[in-house]
């Protein structure tokens, strides 16, 4: 049911059914924008580049071949080439300046592959049922052992343990589809 | 000699002294586990990472109505999905478009709240973890179990549960399925005791999960069963008379929860 669900956005989407880009966005519409907003800065450009996104997914939706990847994955590559777009104009501008104002700018940075990741991570820590998002929470980033965190939670060891194994091998299977540098 | 239990390694990758030290000396020299044990301690590293946790936002609400604007779908429903005459005996829920556009919003936004709760925790003491772990501000009215029906063939391993939730101004029914993947949707539906009338809550999300707004005023002493049905894709907003799980709210439990 874990792969089910991004599946079923990717099955709809490659049908074309209007409400399909609807889900999509309501599905991949954080992970985009976030990208779009750790790289850029800016809220109203990290939206520029959210609309540009889903827009151009949606027109090209016939090149997406769920075959040869994840929904998501997909959505990442057109998010990094739209940020990339919007870096290079924002040189452009900068160039620009420097003729006329003669004043150093800097050149932007497009955001590293493991921030991506860390990104795609996030949305699919996201995406885990409650319970078992809060084991994962505290497994990464508390100093409680998995004994100590099914003390807290009120939760029987195996559950915990069974959250944990099949917590990191969804974030894994995630990354592994749509992820950029893991 | 047997490969190391998953749990250990997914412990282990945790930083974890987990398994006994065979099992120790075995992860660490197997070729396949040891690989095993590098790439999931690579995701362990990748969310713990370097400074905070990467933030997942929202993008502002008028992002969406530019991309609707420029491709010219996201339409509501009612405006798309109108063609043919409603079944004379089905009530559409009046307010079906407000639970519709606002659930997705809301699981998000419930999603990372619990995270973000959750990290801030996680950093902080633990003392508060409990705190996280009690129930919100709603109180469960009831809670049941769904069911295939007897004759279902395709879905007769499917279940799902239905809690019904209520706050001082509305009532929500927090439901879950777990079904096979198939083509077209999944709806919630709730049934009256005629057969016949029956009110559409909306879909299930992606994941099969969803939470819906009762229509204020719902007599749930008779619409009393919930039904989640597979639909098409057709544009049609009748029940496709193709229901995958079933339950019964109890009467009881409703009896105090007067409609409005």
């Amino acid at each position: 049911m874990d792969e089910a669900s991004d599946e079923d956005v990717a099955v709809a989407f490659g049908g074309g059914q209007p409400d399909a880009l609807t889900l999509v966005y309501e599905r991949f519409g954080p992970l985009v924008y976030s990208i779009a907003l750790r790289s850029l800065g800016t809220r109203p450009d990290a939206e520029d580049v959210t609309q540009q996104v889903f827009v151009s997914a949606w027109r090209s939706r016939d090149s997406f071949d769920r075959r040869r990847g994840s929904l998501g994955g997909w959505l990442v590559r057109i998010t990094r080439n739209k940020v990339a777009d919007a870096l290079r104009g924002r040189q452009r501008e900068g160039r620009v300046l420097q003729v006329a104002g003669g004043a150093a700018v800097t050149a932007p940075e497009a955001p590293s592959d493991r921030v991506v990741d860390r990104i795609v991570l996030a949305d699919e820590l996201a995406q885990l049922p409650e319970s078992q998002r809060l084991v994962m929470v505290l497994a990464f980033y508390s100093d409680l052992t998995h004994e100590q965190i099914a003390r807290v939670l009120g939760l029987p060891l195996g559950t915990v343990k069974s959250h944990i194994r099949r917590g990191l091998a969804r974030l894994r299977s995630r990354l592994e589809a749509d992820g950029v540098a893991y | 000699m047997s490969h190391t239990d998953p749990e250990i390694l997914a412990l282990r990758a945790l930083g974890e002294t987990a398994g006994t030290a065979g099992e120790a000396e075995h992860a660490d020299t197997c070729p396949r586990c040891r690989s095993e044990l590098a790439r999931l301690a690579g995701i362990v590293e990748l969310a713990r990472g370097e400074g905070a946790a990467e933030r997942l936002e929202r993008p502002p609400r008028q992002a969406w109505d530019r991309i609707a604007a420029a491709v010219g779908v996201g339409q509501p429903p009612a405006a798309t999905d109108g063609n043919g005459p409603p079944a004379p005996a089905a009530r559409r829920a009046r307010n079906r478009r407000a639970p519709r556009a606002r659930r997705p919003r809301g699981r998000l936004a419930a999603a990372l709240a619990g995270l973000t709760a959750g990290l801030i925790i996680g950093i902080g003491a633990t003392a508060g973890v409990a705190q996280l772990t009690k129930a919100p501000a709603t109180r469960v009215v009831a809670q049941i179990e769904l069911l295939p029906l007897p004759a279902s063939g395709q879905f007769r391993d499917a279940t799902g549960t239905a809690m019904m939730r209520a706050t001082a101004r509305q009532q929500l029914m927090v439901v879950t399925l777990h079904a096979p993947r198939a083509p077209g949707f999944y709806e919630v539906w709730l049934l009256a005791r005629d057969g016949v009338s029956m009110i559409s809550l909306g879909e299930l999300n992606a994941d099969q999960t969803g939470t819906f707004i009762i229509p204020p005023g719902t007599d749930l002493r008779n619409y009393s069963r919930i039904d989640i049905s597979l639909q098409p894709f057709n544009g049609s907003t009748q029940h496709s008379r193709t229901s995958v799980v079933r339950g019964s709210l109890p009467v009881a439990a409703l009896g105090a929860v007067s409609p409005r």
